[in-house]
């Protein structure tokens, strides 16, 4: 300090923390802790606070007219609130949270968050058949925005830990801290190798860890410890596969198509829609009650096999139903859970027909509730790795994974093959927004070097003297030439560093000594040495042009950097695009 | 005034981050202790539905009700007891083992579980497993009155070895509760008839008598003295006891065909202490006859040459003309033979059976 004195502890940590902030690294795995403990404590608010409303507005013992009054009320209530203060707290909250991280550079408005938060948990209390995931994950999504840009984070940061929120809320929402990892990369973000693996993992523990310190050490589901009764069972949930495959594409179809038929409503009936979906639900829980709200009691009982074969089928298709029309009307909430709770129904539909026709070789209902809830969960929201990890979080079962993978993979074909787009592309098509899919990702990367690879039209020695190898190249179209000597590939020599050469009298000297790179000895990286395989994407190869100016990149093995294989040009890399034509002699260098 | 620095601003946003974290903390703590307190009501009021249910008889309601009531409170032990035993009393056996599983996984010490467990394997006619359970519940831990519930499995277990006939078992197990006898003198009665059908009659008068020094007027006791007393060869005295036990409860049946019983053995026995020589003579004979009219019809109308050499010195000694000195000689001869006829005898299908008193009192005389 310029007076002497010694620095109090306040700028002594304003000092730490300044150091902390310049790692933006660093920074962002600490505040990943920070932001998956208080999503984790918000998730956990949001959850209990909709469970104590619910228990409130249906008492024990409550009288019929109150399964149609609430939830009528509650969505026009809601509907009204998200219509007049939180237009972007309305529906699930994936899709709005890919909006903030791939088009707003992960901005989500703190109103937003508020609203998502209390209408969703008066929605959801009142007994609308949707979720508490989906919002779950647009509000930590939110606070972790909200936090991030008043921290002053670059938007990297702010969209690290937004992903991260995404984490910590599923977490919390569902006691699924590995499953929640997945989701967040593989919906979300879309690559299972995103940057942002570390926060987010870090995130998703912490949540785990504070959601267990404030509800304790309990599964989401409490099911009896089930095993295969004989090989032939596997027959049966491949069944199911294709049952839950169907169902799921049944349920999405009718939700988009009742979402679209809202949509094109006049924008004046837009605050009451909600109530459609509303009155819709307690319409039918006036008759079945089971239907009202998420119902993961009821999945708990239909795992448990306690649930009569033909009320099981009434409730799954009651649900899918009941959820397309509260989610298509535009009430705040989410498909997870009800996509478990049909899943469970359809697969203790078929697990209690197979154990009533075959009752020594199969398992009962509850086993196939179990697969099922995965299998619709892999075909409605097209996650095949997240929901065999989900169900197994969830249940912590192991003996049922490998049933659970065949149901889920048999899904989740059938609904690739009778439904193109998955669900939260469908929406966020809807609403006019096109985010980048995980299709036109690998789309991207499908077109690789060897399409584009040619042979070397002219090879240099290390060994050749500069004048006759800038006669032998002048007439190039590229700008850098293959110099292979002893043990194969030195390097590529530009054209403009032979020309420099020449113009300053060095004609005589050999290539090698005007080279950058030395005889061939190591591993050189990619960096120092720039060169591109066979079975690398085009666009890599596009980078890695950019990053050295060249127009030209020598493709070599796998095996031996130095053997030099062929040339992949600027020019065969936008003909492979089709942006240029495809080129039959090479274009001059400018 | 300056601005903040950018690392004083960033200070307080994160203070105010964890002030927030703090308070939801909180706010959730509440949140969740309300929870847990509405939720600990409600199962409460669904398992008294429950055990409503299992007093009228109607376990399928019972175990709707109590499942309900786990699924609001799914740490209370109690209730996933009571579930799995209405499981058990609904015929659901598979449920019921699925429950007490779970149960006894979390607690393998747990003796009430323990218990049930053993009885949904023994209605699924698992014994050998249930046996290994019903230890489990015999030195299980029990939240009240731990000392007479691991009785009562104990004897639960020694129940089912008698019915099963396991007698090196059923000792194996009595054996520890005679160390410690039981105070009620109802078990200890109890405990007596099982040390009867075990085969361990010394013990069971043991008992027996104790409970008749708790319980002087008890006819079971006394009848089960005697029996006790009668498998000993104690004939006289298992006579007196059977009959103090028809005095005391004139209607007790067993007790009467047991004392009929002893009454011919102690006709016939001629091993008695305290029978003249005459009377002893005499009771030689009437056993040879006995023997005799035993081996004649086993043999039917064309005995073997051996037997009816047997058959006709038996017929010479049923009408004796001996003098009272040799009256002695006679007897032992005469028990020699009907030994020797009794053996012949024997061979014959059916064989004689062994609680009839001529059986008893030859199997006196061969030891």
């Amino acid at each position: 300090m310029d007076n002497g004195e010694q620095p109090s502890w306040l700028s002594r940590l304003a000092g730490s923390l300044e150091r902390l902030r310049q790692r933006e690294d660093q920074m962002t795995l600490v505040l990943s802790v920070v932001i998956g403990a208080l999503v984790s404590l918000v998730v956990v608010a949001f959850i209990l606070l909709t469970g104590r409303l619910a228990a409130r507005m249906y008492p024990p013992g409550g009288s019929g007219w109150r399964r149609i009054l609430v939830p009528t009320l509650g969505s026009l209530g809601t509907g009204y609130l998200l219509w007049r203060y939180f237009p972007f707290a309305r529906g699930s909250g994936i899709p709005q949270t890919k909006y903030a991280l791939f088009i707003h550079d992960g901005r989500i408005r703190f109103r937003t968050v508020f609203g998502k938060f209390f209408c969703c948990s008066a929605s959801l209390a009142s007994g609308i058949a949707l979720g508490r995931e989906g919002p779950s994950v647009q509000v930590g999504a939110g606070i972790a925005s909200v936090v991030a840009r008043n921290l002053g984070l670059e938007t990297k940061q702010v969209k690290a830990l937004v992903s991260a929120a995404c984490a910590a809320a599923l977490a919390a929402a569902f006691n699924t801290p590995i499953a929640a990892v997945l989701f967040t990369l593989e919906e979300i973000m879309g690559d299972l190798h995103a940057e942002v693996l570390g926060s987010v993992v870090l995130s998703s523990v912490t949540s785990w860890v504070v959601l267990h310190l404030v509800l304790g050490d309990e599964p989401l589901f409490h099911v009896p410890a089930y095993r295969l009764v004989h090989p032939a069972e596997f027959g049966v949930y491949a069944v199911l596969g294709v049952v839950g495959g169907l169902g799921s594409v049944c349920f999405v179809k009718l939700l988009l198509g009742l979402r679209a038929w809202f949509m094109r409503l006049p924008k004046s009936t837009v605050w009451v829609q909600p109530a459609v979906g509303g009155l819709a639900v307690g319409l039918m829980g006036y008759f079945v009650p089971e239907v009202l709200g998420v119902g993961y009691n009821q999945v708990e009982k239909v795992l448990n096999g306690d649930i009569v074969l033909q009320l099981v089928v009434l409730l799954a298709v009651l649900k899918i139903v009941a959820t397309a029309v509260c989610y298509g009307s535009g009430n705040a909430g989410g498909i997870f859970g009800p996509s478990l709770f049909m899943g469970s129904m359809m697969g203790a539909a078929v697990g209690g027909v197979a154990h009533t026709l075959f009752p020594n070789y199969t398992a009962g209902p509850g086993a196939y509730a179990l697969v099922g809830m995965g299998t619709a969960f892999a075909g409605i929201v097209r996650t095949p790795l997240t929901s065999v990890i989900m169900i197994f979080e969830m249940t912590r079962d192991y003996t049922i994974i490998v049933p659970l993978m065949i149901s889920n993979m048999i899904a989740f074909f059938i609904s690739y093959k009778l439904q193109k787009e998955p669900i939260y592309e469908a929406l966020a098509h809807q609403d006019g927004v096109h985010l980048p899919t995980h299709h036109s990702r690998s789309e991207s990367e499908r077109l690789q070097v060897s399409q584009a690879m040619r042979s070397a039209p002219v090879v240099l020695s290390p060994d050749m003297r500069i004048g006759p190898a800038l006669h032998k190249v002048e007439d190039g179209a590229f700008d850098a030439w293959p110099v292979v000597g002893a043990g194969g590939l030195w390097g590529m020599i530009r054209t403009n560093d032979l020309e420099q050469a020449a113009e300053d009298g060095a004609s005589n000297k050999k290539i090698a000594e005007i080279l950058d790179h030395r005889p061939p000895t190591g591993h050189p990286s990619a960096e120092e040495f720039p060169h591109v395989h066979l079975d690398n994407s085009l666009s890599l190869a596009l980078q890695r042009m950019g990053a050295i100016r060249l127009n030209v990149l020598p493709v070599v093995s796998r095996e031996n950097l130095r053997q030099l294989i062929g040339i992949v040009a600027l020019n065969d890399v936008l003909s492979a695009y089709g942006v240029a034509k495809a080129a039959g002699e090479p274009e001059r260098r400018r | 005034m300056a601005a903040p620095s950018p690392a004083r601003s960033f200070l307080a946003t994160l203070s105010l981050v964890f002030l927030a974290i703090a308070a939801i903390f909180a706010a959730d703590m509440f949140l969740a202790g309300l929870e847990r307190k509405e939720s600990r009501i409600e199962a409460a009021r669904l398992f008294r539905q429950g055990q409503t249910a299992i007093a009228r008889g109607e376990n399928v309601e019972a175990i709707e009700r109590i499942n309900d009531a786990t699924s609001f409170e799914r740490g209370n032990r109690d209730y996933r007891r009571t579930l799995a035993q209405a499981q058990l009393a609904a015929g659901k056996t598979g449920d019921a083992e699925a429950t007490l599983t779970d149960l006894l996984q979390t607690d393998s010490t747990d003796g009430l579980a323990s218990l049930t467990m053993a009885r949904v394997l023994v209605k699924e006619g698992r014994f050998r497993e249930a046996v290994s359970y019903y230890h489990r519940a015999v030195y299980g831990q029990w939240s009240q009155d731990a000392a007479a519930n691991q009785l009562r499995a104990r004897f639960e277990l020694i129940d089912l070895l008698a019915h099963r006939d396991s007698k090196e078992e059923l000792l194996a197990e009595l054996l520890p509760i005679e160390d410690q006898p039981p105070r009620d003198w109802k078990m200890r009665a109890r405990l007596g008839q099982l040390f009867l059908q075990e085969g361990s009659p010394a013990r069971a008068a043991a008992l027996f008598r104790g409970v008749l020094h708790d319980a002087p007027a008890n006819a079971d006791a006394y009848a089960g003295l005697g029996e006790a007393e009668f498998a000993q060869s104690q004939y006289r005295s298992a006579q007196r006891d059977f009959q103090t036990a028809l005095r005391l409860e004139p209607d007790n049946q067993t007790a009467r065909k047991n004392l009929d019983l002893a009454n011919e053995l102690l006709t016939l026995d001629p091993t008695l202490r305290g029978l003249g020589q005459e009377e002893r003579f005499r009771r030689s004979v009437k056993l040879v006859e006995l023997t005799g009219a035993e081996a004649g019809q086993c043999a039917g109308g064309n005995p073997a040459p051996d037997l009816q050499a047997l058959l006709d010195t038996a017929e010479e000694a049923v009408n004796p003309r001996v003098s009272a000195a040799r009256q002695s000689d006679a007897a032992e001869s005469n028990l020699d033979l009907a030994e020797q006829l009794w053996a012949a005898r024997k061979e014959c299908k059916p064989p004689p059976p062994a609680d009839s008193p001529l059986a008893l009192v030859m199997a006196r005389i061969a030891q």
